[in-house]
């Protein structure tokens, strides 16, 4: 079935099963590989990814039910060989350790910061209560966004 | 085709009820997708026809028009804590909602889907039980109809709709002067978490005579669906609000424990939870217990 999907600023038009999740046309399709599945039922967030502007499961979406919307993943946080601030900050503050959850972590602090540039602490959990990581203990990653809010 | 998943997407009530008018066993319709694509994975579900609701613009709203608030089913949990309308008017319903999964599951899952899904621990059910909720659907005819929202859900997992119907609206009352509601739970963790025990709460305090008038009190994962209490409620109706009350009302909600899933093994935890429970409920209804004592008679 034909899908057209607007991603990361380019449309694709695709052949594409109706029970693939975005999730796995983001990977097979395009070769987006930043998007990871870890759970599969949105426990984890590794396969955060931006449509609409908020920070979404891409693993618990259909490809479908994403035609004619605006999807951000990873991959776009990078622009011209600049990495985005929050990138940096990550790095910075020792955000990113085996680097698992890193792009889910990062999109849903992207979706975040564009909606909320200031974001307290508290906001700043929130947003990432979906994203789990097992390295860094979230102190750092917290760090990180408050570095990435300062260098704004 | 038979080993194919079909996928239809109306745009409009009006498509939508074509589409339903073959709906079968093997029709599926999918909102937000939280829970759907999760079970069509876990159940290895590859054929049938997927129907989907999200495009359906005219389903995405929240309005007040007098003394009822109307919700679309499309309206998902995030949209339901930043409105205006339900923050003023059902404060249990903005409490469900900020606790139902997290910020990505917020961002996708729907009031719509969470009745659909009927799940027995669902944090919103709850609270639209205590709010006195009726549920709009529509069948394959285009035809609309209500029922209370607690013979919507029947059971875990279990709604009364049949395939060619689908839920597009929630109307619930605007609560009169006096009415206060809370919903709170409790889970394994304090945030993302499914609940092991949650409660909503609406009450009516009536200033004048300080005497509690009405009380709605609900719980979920008790059963197979959530349920009003009538014995906890029976415990507030008519009383002043002092410490003394908020201890019977902890004692009545053990009590309704202790019936409700006596041989459990979950019992003892849930009999220690639901003291916390209630102390959130009576702090956020009723104010701290100094306020209390002043106004005790």
């Amino acid at each position: 079935m034909e899908l057209i999907i607007n991603v990361n600023d380019i449309e694709y038009k695709l052949d594409v099963n109706p029970r693939m999740r975005l999730l796995d046309v983001l990977r097979e399709n395009l070769g987006l590989t930043g998007a990871k599945e870890g759970c599969g039922e949105g426990e984890c967030g590794a396969c955060t990814i931006i449509m609409d502007g908020l920070a979404i499961n891409s693993c618990m979406v259909l490809a479908h039910q994403a035609r004619g919307k605006k999807i951000i993943t990873v991959e776009a946080l990078e622009q011209d060989g600049e990495m985005d601030r929050l990138q940096e900050a990550f790095i910075n503050n020792g955000a990113v350790q085996c680097g698992y959850c890193t792009p889910g972590m990062l999109m849903s602090c992207k979706a975040l910061l564009m909606n909320n540039p200031n974001p307290t602490d508290e906001e700043i959990k929130i947003a990432i209560e979906g994203n789990l990581c097992r390295c860094t203990g979230y102190i750092k990653i917290v760090r990180a966004v408050k570095e990435a809010i300062q260098n704004q | 085709m038979m080993n194919e998943m079909n996928f239809k997407m109306p745009a409009s009530l009006n498509e939508l009820a074509l589409n339903l008018d073959n709906a079968d066993e093997k029709t599926y319709l999918i909102s937000g997708g939280t829970d759907l694509i999760i079970k069509l994975r876990e159940k290895k579900i590859y054929s049938g026809t997927i129907i989907d609701l999200k495009g359906i613009q005219e389903l995405n709203y929240i309005r007040q028009i007098e003394q009822t608030i109307c919700i679309g089913a499309n309206t998902t949990f995030t949209e339901m804590i930043h409105s205006e309308i339900l923050i003023k008017n059902a404060p249990c319903l903005v409490q469900a909602a900020e606790q139902i999964g997290s910020t990505q599951i917020r961002n996708a899952a729907t009031i719509g889907g969470n009745i659909a899904n009927a799940f027995a621990g669902a944090d919103a059910i709850p609270a639209l039980i205590a709010m006195g909720v009726k549920v709009k659907m529509m069948n394959a005819k285009g035809e609309f109809f209500l029922k209370d929202i607690d013979e919507v859900v029947i059971g875990s997992g279990k709604n009364s709709l049949h395939k060619d119907e689908v839920i597009t609206e929630v109307i619930a009352p605007v609560l009169g002067h006096g009415y206060k509601s809370f919903f709170g739970k409790v889970g394994s963790r304090e945030r993302v978490t499914i609940a092991k025990l949650n409660m909503a709460v609406v009450v009516k305090n009536n200033h004048e005579t300080g005497v509690i008038e009405d009380a709605r009190v609900v719980l979920g994962s008790l059963g197979p669906k959530a349920f009003r209490s009538d014995l906890v409620e029976i415990e507030l109706v008519g009383k002043y609000i002092t410490d003394s009350l908020q201890t019977e009302f902890e004692k009545a909600l053990i009590t309704q424990i202790d019936i409700s899933i006596a041989g459990r093994s979950s019992r003892p935890y849930k009999r220690e939870a639901v003291k916390a429970l209630s102390e959130d409920a009576f702090s956020n209804l009723f104010g701290s217990p100094a306020w209390r004592c002043n106004n005790e008679k």
